[in-house]
């Protein structure tokens, strides 16, 4: 139930020609939302929830009956799960930071100046992103090697010799951190670069006028502007890289032995799926993962107040 | 602006352009070379055009050029999912991003659910739910889960919420516009730069996608053109998980060309996209 807007002090001349009219629309827009977000919440349901709920069943499932919690327990009991989150975390903590840095800075630059080399530099930025499957796993390869890589004289600088030590010890968390930057960021700049260009011209040129510079002018009137975007792009990074696959699973396809099948947590559950066949496990450790970006999505949307509308703003 | 400041945004500008431009670079130029000059060559060298000839004839060879029915097939597949779901993202962004209704936060909810989800949980569901209506083998398999976008809705959600004030929409009101009218000469008008994003992303997720397809489709003729060429470099042995490394020696201008054929059409879209961004900033700014 949702409660209605408290009525309005009838001594403001201008509410009392409006409320009725107010009222009215609200009956009618209750049918014209539904038409705008009911085929929408049909495929939510039919290609979102319906296999999510089943997943949380087969969660609980195991050998073709309800096991109850079995499936989670053996799940959490599993030495390779605390390898893999530690992986993960560590991942996280270097790949996160440095892709928002990344995301932001390289938007509001392009952003100072918009035209059509901020176009062209956006493909470039973007181009990593769009090397999939095999040859991102050939690239990527040879990336890292320092004598056949155009990096390698700056490989060689961190003493790096060989791929082997590129993809050993701490430098592997580097390297994926690396390639998770190149992989991730365009996308994020497109998107951002286009929330900054949308924006009201007027907001950006009173705020110019006033003679703020660049740096207050981004900080304090841009920032601000585009927080909803920035929440989006911490909420959806955050799950991705807690789910982070592709990039271990590229570099273990070119140098097989080197890391571990079961380095990333999603790595595991894709091993319980494939290779075990234990689809119960898969989609415990599945769900464990959405929990976990949820909570963090939760923690974002509420503080930057994401989900609020014009009016609830005002309210 | 300084001379300064306007050199050192250059510099960061064309070294972040370097970082990111010379992976692929390097993959522009690997088709061109043999296998050994990739591991003893320098770095970024160009070897002869006639090379990329002979890989093109290669990945040609297999199944009587077959390679050319799978571009076709993800053209069909990744297009139908695009236009189905900037169908359904638009009209649902609009609406939970400028109406207050019963249900709203639960749809903006479960769509960070199943957006969050890992994708792959969600794929033997959706194979099973396929089956059950018999779709499995089919392209409505494919294009039916690839349409629903619970990214693509939030782009919108938050276009809408940043670049529509209610008081647009209120002064339509007062005219008498109806709900659906609003949303089609005010809401729609406005929406051209997330149009432009979904339709790109939602491309992006389409053609790159892998899981899906390979669930669902079990004849070659109707593959996508990733999982075709997965098929064909795996069966051809030039990316080989098991024995790795040393076999990936012999088809590796293949591996590069091919993934190059399968990233040109990101590019395109890419630049499709931005054309349509642009223009449509510059209508706006017209009317304003």
């Amino acid at each position: 139930m949702r409660t209605l807007s408290p009525p309005r002090p009838t001594t403001v001349a201008a509410a009392a020609p409006v409320a009725p009219r107010r009222h009215r629309r609200r009956g009618r827009s209750t049918a014209a939302v539904w038409i705008l977000v009911s085929p929408y919440a049909v495929f939510l349901t039919v290609f979102g929830l319906a296999p999510a709920g089943y997943a949380l069943w087969t969660s609980f499932v195991h050998d073709g009956s309800f096991s109850g919690l079995r499936n989670w327990a053996a799940v959490f009991d599993d030495y390779r799960l605390g390898e893999a989150a530690g992986n993960v975390t560590a991942y996280l903590l270097l790949w996160l930071p440095v892709l928002l840095l990344t995301v932001l800075s390289l938007a509001f630059t392009l952003h100072a100046r918009p035209g059509r080399a901020a176009g062209a530099l956006q493909l470039v930025y973007y181009l990593p992103g769009a090397v999939t499957g095999s040859a991102a796993a050939l690239l990527w390869l040879f990336m890292v090697s320092p004598d056949s890589s155009p990096f390698g004289p700056l490989l060689r600088l961190l003493d790096v010799r060989t791929a082997t030590d590129a993809l050993s010890g701490g430098s592997l968390i580097a390297v994926l951190a690396v390639m998770g930057v190149a992989v991730h960021a365009g996308g994020w700049i497109v998107v951002l670069y286009g929330a900054l260009t949308a924006l009201p011209k007027d907001v950006l040129e009173a705020a110019q006028v006033d003679g703020a510079s660049a740096w207050r002018t981004m900080w304090h009137v841009k920032l601000p502007m585009v927080r909803t975007y920035v929440a989006f792009v911490l909420i959806s990074s955050f799950a991705s890289g807690s789910q982070v696959f592709v990039e271990p699973t590229v570099l273990s396809t070119g140098a097989p032995g080197q890391i571990s099948p079961t380095w990333s947590v999603n790595q595991l559950a894709y091993v319980y799926a494939t290779q075990d066949g234990d689809f119960g496990k898969a989609a415990a450790l599945s769900l464990a993962m959405l929990a976990v970006g949820l909570l963090a999505a939760w923690i974002v949307i509420t503080r930057t107040r994401m989900y609020a509308t014009d009016t609830t703003k005002a309210g | 602006m300084t001379a300064l400041s306007r050199g050192a945004r250059a510099l960061f500008l064309l070294g972040a352009a370097v970082f990111f431009g010379l992976p692929l670079l390097w993959l522009l130029l690997a088709p061109t070379r043999t296998a050994d000059d990739l591991t003893t060559g320098s770095p970024l060298g160009f070897g002869a055009l006639g090379n990329v000839g002979d890989a093109w004839s290669h990945l040609m060879s297999y199944n009587d050029g077959e390679i050319t029915l799978w571009i076709g097939n993800s053209v069909i597949y990744a297009a139908a999912s695009v236009v189905l779901a900037l169908l359904l993202c638009v009209p649902a962004g609009y609406a939970l991003a400028k109406h207050d209704f019963a249900g709203r936060r639960a749809l903006l909810t479960l769509s960070i659910v199943t957006m969050i989800l890992p994708p792959a949980a969600l794929v033997l569901p959706l194979y099973l739910e396929m089956s059950a209506v018999g779709l499995t083998g089919t392209v409505w398999a494919v294009i039916l889960p690839l349409s629903f976008y619970p990214f693509g809705v939030y782009l919108a959600f938050l276009h809408f919420q940043a670049n529509l004030p209610d008081s647009l929409l209120d002064a339509g009101r007062v005219d008498g516009a109806s709900e659906l009218r609003l949303f089609w000469s005010v809401g729609l008008p406005l929406a051209r730069p997330a149009i432009a994003l979904i339709a790109f992303f939602g491309f992006v997720r389409c053609w790159t996608d892998f899981f899906l397809p390979f669930v669902m489709l079990s004849d070659d003729r109707t593959f996508t053109l990733q999982l075709g060429l997965m098929s064909l470099l795996q069966s051809t042995g030039a990316v080989n998980n098991s024995s790795g490394f040393a076999d990936l020696d012999i088809h590796q201008s293949e591996a590069a060309l091919a993934g190059l054929v399968a990233c040109a059409p990101l590019m395109i879209g890419f630049v499709l996209a931005q054309r349509f961004l642009r223009t449509g900033l510059l209508a706006g700014a017209e009317k304003g």
